[in-house]
């Protein structure tokens, strides 16, 4: 899909208001430039015998027998106008919203969903601060720029266009005089805005490491005051917030020298418009009402130019948020292409050879892993940080294809089997689980909404987190996560075991998913939890041997490759690896043992 | 912290003065610059005003009577002018934003002076997020109100003001009926802006919301696939994306319409004036300039009502700002040094350290109760005494009160009862910066500042040479992965800097302790789990630093517990049992069953 064409599939079905819209904003700006005429009509037509310079189709219902009627249908017919150039302003108003809000409201959901699908390597890469950036202030560049920028300019441009009309069709000479000025003025603006650019940004930037100071401060309170550093904290401070007020005051002056300067032409726009005006007046050229009819569409000419100048500097921001928005949209979703086949699982799980390495690594995280599980099978994978554990469970849900081998389900290969029924059904705990904005209750049914409160109690207590819970202020109504009470890491653990736990899965991955509990707590759980699930595959990934030691098959792990495979007992008389982690970890208690 | 967050919702609307006037005091040292930018808003107010009086001038007297004589005075006065506003616009302009920028640089350092200030508490009930609100966008948009609503109500009422002087002057009878649809004006305005500025609040709500919301799809990625939690994830942003969009038009609907019907009522004016205006005219009671003067006026009206408006309903919008950055700036810090102690012994930004004794280590908890605000009572008629040098591991369950004895030591909390003494004096006879500098503290998860490894060990002691740095770095067993750093100590450990894992920011932490060399350590034990060689060289570095100090450590690791001379075993904030690892063993009690229970479970199987 081309740039242009992506952009435009978010207006479908709603250009034509779009269009309506500026027909609408065309006529409000030609009966805003008629008002001036009025007091034209009144002194050259009324009280002389010029002709008006308001159009005909206004001028056939301006009779009356005196000079008092004429006066009064006058008064009335300029409130009228007013009046429809109102419901315009209205109608056109309400058009650009609606289509503004429509375009920004599916731009949201567009990003959102495609985000949402996008790989998992895609996200492993990512710079959330910069991804959420363009969803939202890039988003709102766009919304901003087809709804208001566009708007804007486009009104402007009217406004200048019917006035400068209004003006020829009265003087010709004096339009021309009235816009010697109009290139500088409009040229002023443009120029300017595009240079101070850089100003800006010094202030943004000035603002943000300010901004920082604070955030590192507050978060690192316990520090600063344990090395009681105040002091120091106070004086960083002030030179941050310093710099942000003198580069804001540097721009202000640039600013302030912007705003008279342009005003300084303007009024060299308006002495010469009111001096040749009254020379011409003077001379008969023109008539009184003309003259002041002159002064105050001028003011309909210079005003905006200036305005005009300023925003159209102000365009390449959405240059910039538009391919920023792109390059999201140019990744494919993980989904894209995924094959329907949804077979029953049973737990059966073979690798073969398999390999794996990211696109930019230069040496492969998993080297040749072949092993077999059979349902209801326990397998521990065991290794150090860095070992590729975490690798090889990402792999079996396809959140990273392998580059080398196969991974078979009940015998077949899962690249043939649909992504999200293989995550439908292989249940993986993470070790930082996430939580959502909601309640601990929604948290814990997030796979089945609206699931018993007494069924979530129930996983709850396996879990050993009922209590945490019932020590919050609201219970299962507490919200947790960003918008919410931060919960330790062995509480999130606890919960995300719960959240699995309301489900039966034919396989299952603990991904160091209790390496924040206590091991008392942590022994409690596992045995709860084998309980629960005897006839589910389970698969443990630790760092921990006696988590390790009680699964059926163990795999040690290092650096990439599985050194050894084969149960507790097995591993031990080998004197490899594991015995050496097993001495390791315990040789603390047998020191006193 | 629920409840303190929706307390912010203020829907009193009403102006509390209190507020604004501790507010107010800000704008003291500003005094110069507001008198400045009162008087260039005046001066504006009356060239807007005269500016249709220089037109009628050449209306009146040039082009009536034909005299083009006069017409160097009428481009002479237009030059003038045109100077004059260059000028005025640039003086207003900057002056305005000078006490906008200043002032927000004032209330920002009176509120980070205070969170310097306020206790550890604080920081504990309140929110990060909320005080980076305080210091941001509150203060930003005080200052905003503040100076540009000064340039605003000054313009706005001296143009009020001089347009009906002036009207009045030129003709009483136009300006009598002009005047009437004033009072429309004003209930219309005020009206609509409350509205809209309303509306568009919530619409900024309904925005941070779907921030959040990409925040969450974002950072919760991985749970959303593994769950397969894409598609109810979707609803509910459509359903947040949907209502966005129904606010929006409905807000843009009423800005829609607050506009139009200003100007209805405004060409309601101009149509009077046309009408009695004309007819004055016709009969020769009034020059033609003068209806050109009244018709501009009725223009110039609903800038400076608008304006009034529109200020006054952003103050009373800012008044919630306002009370929030008050509230913190006048926190009090519950705990403060008597001003006897402030006397001897300085405070933090000028400690006379001169008075300051030396210090041995020897803490003693008498009869110490202690009870949070809420009334929660954690200690009970506690006693400890700790000799100079030796060190306490603090065991038991979460909620044992172990963090409560360490942040009453920290004098992060005061003993709600009974005393601390250090070295047999109460502590609260000394200040709080003497006994904080003799004080290290290592925290469970180690929190690095932005900057480099030096700049965050060279945090212990700001006046450390790199030599101390490298010294200190070298005992704790840093040294060495930092030298396998490209750039080795200058090496950033922010983002886009080295990664370092928790072991290795644990190291740096610890050398940081060490670098300051307390006579009291505190040391909160992680309980995260490390591979096992950093394990040992963690287990190594805090041996390293207890040696010659009082440590007190959160115990987790039992290596850690075995080797301090004490260990205290607590529950609900009294000491069950208190001896060393082999008395306790022996004892057969409460230590026991933990050590069994919790280290030695390979014997269960």
């Amino acid at each position: 899909m081309s740039k242009l064409q992506r952009f435009t599939t978010w207006m479908k079905g709603y250009f034509h208001l779009y269009i309506i819209g500026f027909i609408f904003l065309m006529m409000v700006q030609y009966l805003r430039s008629v008002t001036p005429l009025f007091v034209q009509h009144i002194i050259d037509h009324i009280f002389g015998s010029e002709a008006s310079a308001l159009p005909t189709f206004i001028t056939r219902y301006l009779l009356g027998d005196s000079v008092a009627d004429k006066l009064l249908i006058v008064a009335l017919a300029s409130v009228l106008i007013t009046l429809i150039r109102l419901i315009f302003v209205f109608l056109n108003r309400i058009a650009f919203a609606t289509f503004m809000e429509t375009v920004a409201y599916r731009m949201r959901n567009t990003l959102y969903n495609h985000i949402q699908n996008l790989s998992f390597s895609y996200h492993s890469h990512a710079d959330t601060g910069d991804l959420i950036q363009r969803t939202t202030t890039d988003v709102d560049t766009y919304r901003r720029f087809i709804g208001e920028q566009l708007v804007d300019v486009t009104r402007l441009f009217f406004l200048v266009g019917f006035a400068i009309f209004q003006m020829a069709l009265m003087n010709g000479i004096m339009t021309l005089i009235s816009l010697a000025m109009a290139p500088i003025i409009f040229t002023t603006g443009a120029i300017y805005f595009k240079r101070v650019k850089h100003v800006f940004d010094r202030v943004e930037k000035a603002e943000a490491k300010m901004t920082t100071a604070v955030q590192e401060n507050v978060t690192g309170s316990r520090v600063v005051k344990a090395f009681q550093n105040e002091k120091y904290e106070m004086d960083k401070f002030d030179e941050t917030s310093t710099l942000f007020r003198d580069e804001s005051m540097h721009l202000t002056k640039l600013m302030a020298l912007f705003w008279s300067s342009t005003d300084f032409i303007i009024f060299m726009q308006y002495t010469l418009t009111a001096s040749f005006g009254i020379y011409y007046t003077v001379m008969g050229a023109m008539s009184p009402g003309q003259f002041i009819a002159f002064l105050t569409l001028l003011g309909m000419v210079v005003w905006p130019l200036r305005q005009l100048g300023r925003i159209i500097g102000d365009f390449g921001k959405t240059t910039v948020a538009l391919e920023r928005i792109d390059d999201i949209m140019q990744h494919r979703s993980e989904h894209h292409d995924d094959p329907a086949y949804q077979p029953k699982i049973e737990g059966h799980i073979e690798f073969k050879n398999v390999t794996f390495q990211f696109d930019d690594d230069t040496k492969p995280l998993l080297k040749n892993i072949s092993f077999e599980v059979k349902p209801s099978e326990t397998l521990a994978v065991i290794g150090k940080t860095g070992s590729g554990k975490s690798t090889l469970m990402n792999l079996m849900v396809r959140l990273l294809e392998p580059t080398g081998g196969e991974i078979l389900f009940d015998g077949t290969n899962i690249q043939n089997i649909n992504k999200k029924h293989i995550r439908q059904n292989v249940g993986i705990i993470l070790q930082e689980p996430f939580l959502y904005s909601k309640t601990v209750y929604e948290n814990i049914g997030i796979m089945k909404r609206n699931a018993d409160p007494e069924a979530i109690e129930r996983a709850a207590g396996i879990a050993r987190v009922h209590d945490d819970i019932a020590d919050f202020d609201k219970g299962y109504e507490t919200i947790v996560g960003e918008r919410g009470v931060t919960l330790s890491g062995g509480q999130k653990q606890r919960l995300a075991i719960a959240r699995m736990l309301l489900h039966q899965k034919p396989v299952l991955i603990f991904d160091d998913s209790l390496s924040a509990v206590d091991t008392e707590t942590d022994l409690q759980i596992r045995r709860a939890l084998m309980e629960h699930w005897q006839h589910t595959t389970v698969f443990i990934i630790t760092h921990r041997i006696t988590t390790a030691m009680e699964a059926d098959k163990i795999i040690v792990l290092e650096d990439g490759e599985i050194k050894a495979f084969g149960t507790h007992e097995s591993l031990l008389k080998e004197q490899g690896l594991y015995a050496e982690l097993y001495k390791q970890q315990t040789q603390l208690f047998k020191e006193e043992g | 912290m629920q409840h303190r967050l929706e307390e912010e919702t203020f829907q009193d609307m009403s102006l509390n003065l209190s507020t604004w006037k501790r507010i107010f005091s800000f704008m003291r040292p500003l005094r110069k610059y507001v008198m400045l930018t009162v008087f260039f808003s005046v001066l504006l107010a009356i060239a807007d005003v005269t500016y249709p009086l220089i037109n009628r001038y050449g209306i009146d007297q040039i082009i009536a009577t034909g005299d083009l004589s006069l017409l160097p005075w009428f481009i002479g006065v237009y030059v003038i002018y045109m100077f004059f506003m260059f000028g005025l616009v640039f003086c207003f302009i900057y002056f305005a934003e000078k006490i906008q920028h200043y002032l927000s640089y004032i209330i920002r350092k009176n509120a980070f002076r205070r969170l310097q200030e306020l206790p550890f508490a604080y920081y504990d009930r309140t929110p990060a997020g909320w005080i980076m609100a305080r210091m941001t966008s509150d203060s930003r948009q005080l200052s905003d109100i503040l100076s540009w609503g000064l340039v605003d109500i000054t313009w706005g009422g001296m143009t009020m003001i001089l347009l009906i002087v002036v009207m009045f002057i030129l003709n009483v009878q136009l300006t009598l009926i002009t005047l009437t649809v004033v009072p429309a004006l004003m209930v219309v305005s005020y009206f609509f802006r409350k509205k809209i500025l309303k509306a568009f609040r919530d619409i900024r709500k309904q925005n941070s919301r779907i921030t959040g919301a990409f925040n969450e799809g974002i950072g919760g990625a991985k749970t959303t696939k593994t769950l397969v939690l894409e598609e109810s994830n979707f609803n509910d942003f459509d359903h947040l994306t949907g209502r966005m969009r129904k606010h929006s038009i409905k807000a843009a609907m009423f800005a829609s319409l607050y506009f139009p019907t200003i100007l209805f009522i405004a060409s309601i004016a101009t149509a009077l004036v046309f009408y009695y205006g004309g007819i004055n005219v016709y009969q020769e009671v009034i020059s033609i300039g003068l209806l050109y003067v009244f018709v501009s006026y009725v223009g110039q009206f609903f800038d400076p009502i608008m304006e009034l408006a529109n200020t006054l309903a952003r103050i009373q919008q800012a008044q919630a700002s306002a009370e929030r950055v008050v509230s913190l700036i006048d926190a009090n810090p519950d705990i403060t040094d008597t001003p006897e102690v402030i006397a001897k012994y300085g405070t933090i930004e000028n400690p006379k350290t001169e008075n300051w004794e030396a210090i041995k280590g020897d803490v003693k908890f008498d009869d110490v109760t202690f009870k949070y605000k809420s009334g929660e009572q954690v200690l009970t008629h506690f006693n400890l005494d700790i000799k100079a040098g030796t060190s306490v591991a603090l065991v038991g369950h979460t909620g044992a009160g172990k963090s409560t004895i360490v942040n009453l030591i920290c004098r992060f909390y005061e003993p709600s009862d009974g005393r601390i003494l250090i070295d047999g004096v109460d502590y609260k006879n000394r200040s709080m910066h003497w006994l904080h500098a003799h004080l290290g503290y290592v925290l469970q998860s180690p929190h690095l500042f932005s900057g480099t490894i030096r700049d965050n060990i060279r945090y212990g002691k700001l006046d450390a040479t790199d030599e101390d740095i490298i010294e200190a770095a070298t005992l704790v067993g840093a040294h060495d992965f930092i030298k396998t750093f490209e750039a080795g100590y200058d090496t950033e450990v922010a983002e886009g800097g080295a990664r370092l894992s928790v072991g290795e920011k644990q190291l740096i932490s610890f050398a940081r302790a060490l670098i300051a060399d307390p006579k009291i350590l505190i040391l909160d034990e992680a309980t995260s789990s490390v591979d096992t060689t950093t394990e040992f060289k963690i287990q190594k570095a805090i041996e390293t630093i207890m040696k010659g100090r009082t440590t007190f450590i959160i115990a987790h690791r039992l290596s850690t517990i075995v080797s301090s001379d004490t260990i205290l075993v607590l529950q609900n904030g009294q000491i069950l049992e208190q001896g060393t690892h082999e008395t306790l063993l022996k004892e057969k009690r409460h230590y026991y069953k933990l050590y069994t229970n919790q280290f030695k479970q390979t014997s269960l199987n």
